[in-house]
């Protein structure tokens, strides 16, 4: 007899509301819905009645675990508006606050994979792990969650001390590949739970649309640090991680592996930080009449942010296209002939952010 | 067809244009610091879609912009690896061609566009809200102040 679950829009697996229904027969799903928009909070109509310096704390608020990516995506915007050149100095800063904040949101979600499969004590190791970053992004900016390093025009707060954050920064490198990837990859435990699990071609990723990790682990190479490269990622170098699976299991280990390319970036940016100024101008922005738009790579994928000026004190149009609205759809496909045991796991998988979302 | 440093095709640029102005209603791209950018105010957007879609560009989004008319603006962002177009057209009525049942991906964004702004994306097989509150009037990211939510009572 055929049956509906639904899941959502609260309970207590994801503190995050959105619905999903499934309808199963036996054990096995035949279809599934989705449905958003329970947290709207209308912030691309906000920001429109806020000046350009406030309109960044507001939108550093459209995320609480990719913050800073959705304000220097709009601060890109802005900048490419005004023709501004950010200073060397501060596109290195950015890299290195944006590659904290990569990691840290990969090892959340490494946890809550973690948790969905059972493996207790790895989420503990994980969450433990997580919390040094954490650390190391307090150290930088003062804040856990939403750091206000950028602002239109470079960032606001120096890193005047390196040394000491290369060391913290090397010492996750460790436990993240002699621990967590070997975890995901080869634990028997973890690996029949996710291999074969969720899968989305090839073919899908594209129809669909997918960006980020979700669209390498299918074997798209996407990433906009390679193909638009931004902040200090040219003269980094930077290794795109792919896998051509498409399952649960390639989702988590392109993350994974993605971590230790982080781990990398920060160090090296930290470690060549070129000196000179933290910003192109002192005060206000003007940002003369224009339209444009600035892209980035976040922990979920590519984050996007049209901006439109009239010479205004605020801006005119903000359209915010964060990752998880293109990643999250597919799941009406990929849960379907899956088990229903493993939805949690699969809808996981694609790191759904729903603040981001809803916005 | 070229071969990027990558080793992944690229279209050239004296092709990618050739294709762009035969879409029914485009005009000549303006190259841009964001990529080309092409405005067409009578574009034929299913076309436009099609097009897109076997040069092998995925849709990022739609981005829509009130008017003083009543109409509104839309712009179609797409990437193909560096290379990004947009174009900017505009609804005709308050309504224009649904590219969803061309381009999946198209569904979600075309859905947002219809809370925020009203637009009627004809041909859309679910054009029922995505994001917009209960109580919410569709396009009340027309207005500047659109006030409070006011449920509907039952």
């Amino acid at each position: 007899m055929p049956y509906t679950v639904p899941i959502g829009p609260y309970h207590p697996a994801l503190e995050e509301p959105y619905k999903l229904s499934v309808q199963c027969s036996a054990d096995t799903v035949k279809s599934a819905s989705i449905e958003i928009g329970v947290t709207c909070r209308a912030i691309e109509l906000l920001v429109q009645s806020r000046e350009w310096v406030p309109a960044v704390t507001l939108i550093e608020r459209v995320c609480g675990i990719c913050s800073n990516v959705h304000a220097m995506t709009f601060c890109r915007a802005a900048e490419q508006i005004a023709g501004i050149e950010v200073p060397p100095r501060a596109r290195y800063i950015r890299t290195i606050v944006a590659e904290l904040e990569r990691i840290h949101s990969h090892l959340l979600w490494a946890g809550v994979a973690a948790e969905c499969i059972g493996f207790q004590t790895l989420f503990m190791e994980i969450y433990a792990l997580r919390e040094q970053v954490m650390d190391l992004l307090e150290t930088i900016s003062g804040n856990r969650v939403n750091y206000g390093m950028n602002r239109i025009g470079g960032v606001n707060r120096d890193i005047p001390d390196p040394e000491p954050l290369i060391a913290a920064t090397q010492a996750m490198a460790k436990p993240i590949e002699k621990d967590i990837v070997p975890a995901f990859m080869d634990n028997p435990t973890a690996t029949k739970r996710m291999r074969g699990v969720g899968p989305l071609s090839r073919e899908q990723a594209i129809e669909w649309g997918v960006v980020g990790p979700v669209a390498r682990a299918s074997g798209l190479e996407i990433d906009i640090r390679i193909d638009r490269p931004y902040n200090a990622y040219k003269e980094l170098g930077f290794k795109m991680m792919t896998r051509q699976e498409g399952d649960v299991q390639a989702r988590v280990v392109v993350r994974a592996l993605e971590m230790l390319e982080s781990i990398r970036l920060v160090t090296e940016a930290l470690r060549t930080i070129p000196p000179g100024p933290l910003r192109a101008f002192e005060g206000v922005p003007k940002i003369p009449p224009g339209e444009g738009f600035a892209v980035t790579e976040g922990p979920r994928g590519e984050a996007f942010y049209y901006v439109a000026s009239d010479g205004g004190r605020t801006p005119a149009r903000v359209k915010i296209r964060t990752p998880s609205f293109v990643n999250i759809p597919p799941l009406e496909v990929i849960t379907i002939g899956q088990q229903f045991g493993d939805i949690s796991l699969i809808q996981a998988s694609t790191d759904p952010c729903v603040a981001c979302i809803d916005r | 067809m070229a071969v990027s440093d990558k080793g992944e095709s690229e279209i050239l640029r004296a092709d990618l244009v050739a294709r762009l102005v035969a879409i029914p209603g485009s005009t000549q791209p303006e190259e841009r610091a964001d990529g080309l950018w092409i405005s067409g105010p009578l574009l034929d957007v299913e076309a436009m879609a099609r097009e897109m879609k076997s040069l092998g560009y995925r849709l990022i989004t739609i981005t829509g912009l009130a008017q003083q008319n009543g109409e509104t603006a839309l712009v179609y962002h797409y990437a193909r690896r560096r290379q990004y177009v947009s174009f900017r057209t505009s609804t005709r009525g308050g309504a224009i061609a649904s590219i969803t049942p061309i381009l999946r991906m198209a569904s979600w964004i075309e859905r947002e566009i219809h809370d925020f702004f009203a637009v009627k994306f004809a041909g859309h097989p679910n054009l029922v809200p995505l994001l917009r509150p209960p109580g919410v009037k569709e396009g009340f990211f027309r207005d500047a102040d659109p006030g409070p939510a006011r449920p509907e009572k039952r």
